[in-house]
Order: structure tokens, then C-alpha cells, then sequence
């Protein structure tokens, strides 16, 4: 393929398969003829156009609000757990127990309790978020640290470095490229955790928004809203796609090998 | 920090250390709620223990598992059946991957869960909206594994393979097959972990909205519901929570076992 051609096939062949997509809702909602069963796309386009004007900065926002205290706390968290454990075997084998029996029981079964706790409210989407968000980050840290080459390590500590320096200028920057896939990792479940949750839970939000359009029966501005979630979502991962490839060019080895 | 730095716990202390830090936990949070009188309000160790206990004797527990496994399993066959044809031949052909990634990576990116306003629509409450919502959640780990797995087959092997004569079949029975299986068989441990944690999140939606018309008990989130909004039962809430845990780790470990038993020259 010539680099013209190449070019026009980024740009079009990607463009196409969203045309097709369209196509192929504007004739099932032609078929079901019930702009309520299976909103036409044109009037699913109208419906957020008119929330643009309405709740929908605000929805949005509340849910990114959501995001950053929770995937801040969890993600701090098990930042702080993975190190604890790399610091000493005997924390190691308290924190690995714990972490290997807690996540197995996925945020979502959560829901109901954080809701007796907290109330039907924010705070039930933060803690799923906060949960969720924690163990593959956890995980993913304690893996990059264990594989950082001891040679580096024994190479630093015989020319005499602390070793807090050791942590900080040889171990840390190995690992960070897997410290970025977890947190990518991280991002994922805590997307859906802060759907399910703000659904399910929650008084805020885009997916509190979904089931409030959903009271009112007005199923354009329900798949409007979903169609939000999964832009928003992929934005989300985009962003951290875009500093994994940074941090593969940091660390090849290491990214390979946490990818 | 690594390596030579600390060294490696004796067996038996890696045992007992975790072990005596637990009960240490599990005694305090007992004698804290005991002390404080909020047996109900918090749950505490003996309570869920003690509702474990009830809820396994009278089969309550066993009822809605197989309710909700039931379902988790149509559902991941579902997914299976279209996500892995889809997956093969987006991972086969470059040019439909390009013209589909975008899409299915929207896709891809909306919650499952999200999707349940619409599922109720098309399909009810009972039992099928939440099917919906786990064959959703199903597909795209089979999508994603099925095509890194074409992808990855070694290129020397198929050239390989044909510069020995090898026909149509004997190429994808002897090369391709094998060397793309454990990657699928990876995305269907994801999709069926996947699965059961949609399932959770569906019959709660789908759960409160049917909660209180006496037909609500169907499957474990359902009932995760009633014990939350009619029984106010805190320590039945946990031992459920408890319950979903196990299952999660039970299928992976279950499925890993039957991946090494069947596919055991490559795992991922």
C-alpha cells in the first residue's frame, strides 16, 4: 500500500465500521418501528444534543468526581501495600493472604453492603471505585518490584548507595512500566465498577442519570447516556495506552514483560 | 527490597504469621461489636457465621446459586459463540480489525451493566435482562484473546509447516489450532469471571426493581436485594458477599486446573 494509501485507510476503514454500525441500528430500528424499543440513531444524536444544554456537564462531572477520589485512594493504596510488602518477607506474608482472599469478591458484591454503610449516596460509588481499583495495581507493583534485576541492585548498593536511594533511583523506575499497566488495569475494572455502582447505589452521575432517564421512559436519552459511557471509558484508556507506550520506551524490557 | 535483600520466610511461619494476624483481627472485631452492642447494625464474625450456617441448612443458599449460575453459563456459551468466529477473524484480517476496532472498543468500554435499562426492554425482568447483560460482558474477552491469539501464531511455524507440504487441514490441525488455543481458553477464564460479575450487578439492577412484588428471589443478587432492603440482614449480606467470593475463585482456579489438564504445552 502506497503512504497515501495507507493514510486513507487509518482514517477511512476506521470511519467505516462506525457507518456500518449506524446503518445497521437505523434499519433494526426501521424493523422494530418503535422509536422507544430501539431509538432511531438521529434521534438518539437529538436526545444529546438536548442534554448538552441540560444536566449532562454536570452528570458528567459528578462521575469523573467519583473517579478521581476513588481511583486516587485505590490506587494510592495499593501503591503503599505493594511496598509494604517489597519491604519485608514477614509483611509480605500478613498483606498477600489478605489481598489474595479479598479480591476474588469483586467490587459489585460489595454493593449492597457499601449501601447499608453508607447509605444510597456517593460514597457507595467512591468505595466500589476505591475497592476495585486497588488489587490490580497491588498485584501488578509487587510483580515489577520482584523483577527488577538484582545485578542493579547489587551493582547500586556496592557503589555505596542508601537504600532509600536504591528504592528510589534503581527499584521504582524499573517497575514502572508495570506500575503503569496495573494502573491501566486499575482504570478498567474501576470504570465499571463506577457504573454498576452509581447505578445501583449512587445519586450522582452519568449512570445514576442512566436509570433517572429510565423512570421517565425516555429510552433516546437512555442509550444516549450509555453510548457517553463507553466514549467516556474509552477516553479513560486511551490516556493511559498513551503513557504505557511513554513507559516502554523508558524500560522496553520491562514492559514487555509486564504487558 | 528484592532478591538478596530480605530474606525468605520459613514455611511454617508464612502460615502461622497471616493465620494469628487474622484471628487477632477476627477476636477484636468480634468483642468490639459485642462491646458496643451493634449486633445488626455492623456485622460481626459469629453473626455471619451463624447465618452461614442457617442459610446452607435450609438450601436458600444453593437455590439462588444455581438460579444465577444457570444463567452465567448461557450466557458465557452465548459469548463464546460470538465472540470467538468475530475475534478469529478480526485477528485473521487486518483490514476488517482497523474498520472494527473503534467500535468494539466503545463497545468494549461501555459497563455491561449499563445496558440494563434497555435489556428490561427487550427482555423482560425475569431472568433475561440479566442474561443480556452477562452475554455482553461475555463477548469481548473471547473477542480481544481469539484475535491476539491468530496474531500471535509464529509465522516460521505456518511457513514452516507448508514448505513440508502440509495441507489445509493438517495446517490448522497440527499448527494453528495448537498454538492458538491457550490463548483462547485464557479468554474464556476472563469472559466466565467476567460473567459471573455481571451477573451480580445485573439481578441487583435488575433485583431493587422488582423488590417487594413477592417474585424477587431468583438469583443470588436478587436475593442480596431482599436481605438489604426487607430483611435489613447485615450478617447474611456478608456470608453472600463471602459466597460470590468463593465462586470467582473457584471458577479460576477450576479453570486454570482444566487448562493445564488440556492444554498444557502453553499457558499464559
Amino acid at each position: 500500500m502506497s503512504r497515501a494509501g495507507a493514510r486513507f485507510g487509518a482514517v477511512a476503514l476506521p470511519l467505516s465500521g462506525v457507518a456500518a454500525v449506524v446503518v445497521v441500528w437505523e434499519v433494526a430500528s426501521r424493523l422494530a418501528a418503535n422509536a422507544t424499543l430501539v431509538p432511531p440513531p438521529l434521534t438518539v444524536w437529538r436526545a444529546f444534543a438536548a442534554m448538552q444544554g441540560s444536566d449532562l456537564p454536570a452528570d458528567i462531572g459528578a462521575s469523573l468526581l467519583h473517579l478521581a477520589i476513588g481511583y486516587g485512594l485505590g490506587v494510592g493504596a495499593g501503591l503503599a501495600l505493594a511496598l509494604v510488602a517489597a519491604s519485608s518477607r514477614a509483611l509480605e506474608a500478613i498483606v498477600d493472604p489478605f489481598v489474595e482472599f479479598l479480591r476474588p469478591i469483586s467490587p459489585i458484591a460489595w454493593i449492597p453492603l457499601a449501601i447499608l454503610l453508607f447509605g444510597v449516596g456517593r460514597a457507595v460509588p467512591v468505595f466500589l471505585i476505591f475497592y476495585a481499583s486497588m488489587f490490580p495495581i497491588f498485584v501488578a507493583t509487587l510483580d515489577g518490584i520482584r523483577r527488577v534485576d538484582a545485578r542493579l541492585i547489587h551493582a547500586a548498593r556496592s557503589l555505596g548507595a542508601s537504600r532509600r536511594l536504591v528504592v528510589t533511583r534503581v527499584v521504582l523506575p524499573a517497575a514502572l512500566p508495570s506500575v503503569i499497566a496495573g494502573a491501566r488495569l486499575s482504570l478498567g475494572v474501576a470504570w465499571m465498577s463506577l457504573v454498576a455502582g452509581e447505578i445501583v447505589g449512587g445519586d450522582a452521575g452519568i449512570g445514576w442519570r442512566i436509570l433517572w432517564y429510565q423512570e421517565f421512559f425516555q429510552m433516546d436519552r437512555v442509550m444516549a447516556a450509555i453510548l457517553i459511557v463507553g466514549v467516556l471509558g474509552l477516553g479513560a484508556d486511551l490516556l493511559l495506552r498513551a503513557l504505557q507506550h511513554l513507559a516502554r520506551r523508558w524500560n522496553p524490557a520491562a514492559a514487555e514483560s509486564a504487558a | 527490597m528484592t532478591g538478596g535483600m530480605t530474606r525468605p520466610l520459613s514455611r511454617r511461619a508464612r502460615v502461622l504469621l497471616p493465620l494469628s494476624v487474622l484471628l487477632v483481627v477476627l477476636a477484636s472485631w468480634e468483642a468490639a461489636v459485642q462491646a458496643t452492642r451493634t449486633q445488626g447494625l455492623v456485622p460481626h464474625p459469629g453473626g455471619v457465621l451463624w447465618s452461614g450456617a442457617q442459610l446452607t441448612a435450609n438450601g436458600v443458599i444453593f437455590q439462588a446459586m444455581s438460579g444465577s449460575l444457570a444463567r452465567v453459563l448461557i450466557g458465557f456459551l452465548f459469548g463464546a459463540c460470538v465472540g470467538i468466529p468475530l475475534g478469529l477473524a478480526v485477528g485473521a484480517f487486518g483490514t476488517l480489525d482497523r474498520a472494527l476496532r473503534p467500535v468494539l472498543d466503545a463497545l468494549r468500554s461501555i459497563a455491561p451493566i449499563a445496558w440494563i435499562p434497555m435489556a428490561i426492554l427487550w427482555l423482560g425482568v425475569r431472568g433475561n435482562a440479566a442474561l443480556f447483560v452477562v452475554a455482553y460482558g461475555a463477548v469481548f474477552p473471547f473477542i480481544v484473546n481469539s484475535s491476539q491469539a491468530v496474531r500471535q501464531v509464529d509465522r516460521r511455524l505456518l511457513s514452516a509447516a507448508r514448505a513440508l507440504g502440509a495441507g489445509r487441514w493438517v495446517m490448522l490441525r497440527s499448527v494453528l489450532l495448537p498454538s492458538a488455543l491457550p490463548m483462547i481458553f485464557t479468554g474464556a477464564r476472563i469472559a466466565l469471571a467476567f460473567a459471573w460479575a455481571s451477573i451480580i450487578a445485573a439481578e441487583l439492577a435488575v433485583g431493587i426493581k422488582v423488590a417487594g412484588h413477592g417474585r424477587s428471589v431468583a438469583g443470588i443478587g436478587q436475593l442480596m436485594v431482599e436481605t438489604l432492603y426487607v430483611k435489613r440482614d447485615v450478617d447474611a449480606l456478608v456470608f453472600y458477599m463471602l459466597v460470590v467470593g468463593l465462586v470467582s475463585f473457584a471458577i479460576d482456579a477450576g479453570l486454570r486446573r482444566v487448562q493445564e489438564r488440556l492444554l498444557p504445552w502453553k499457558s499464559h
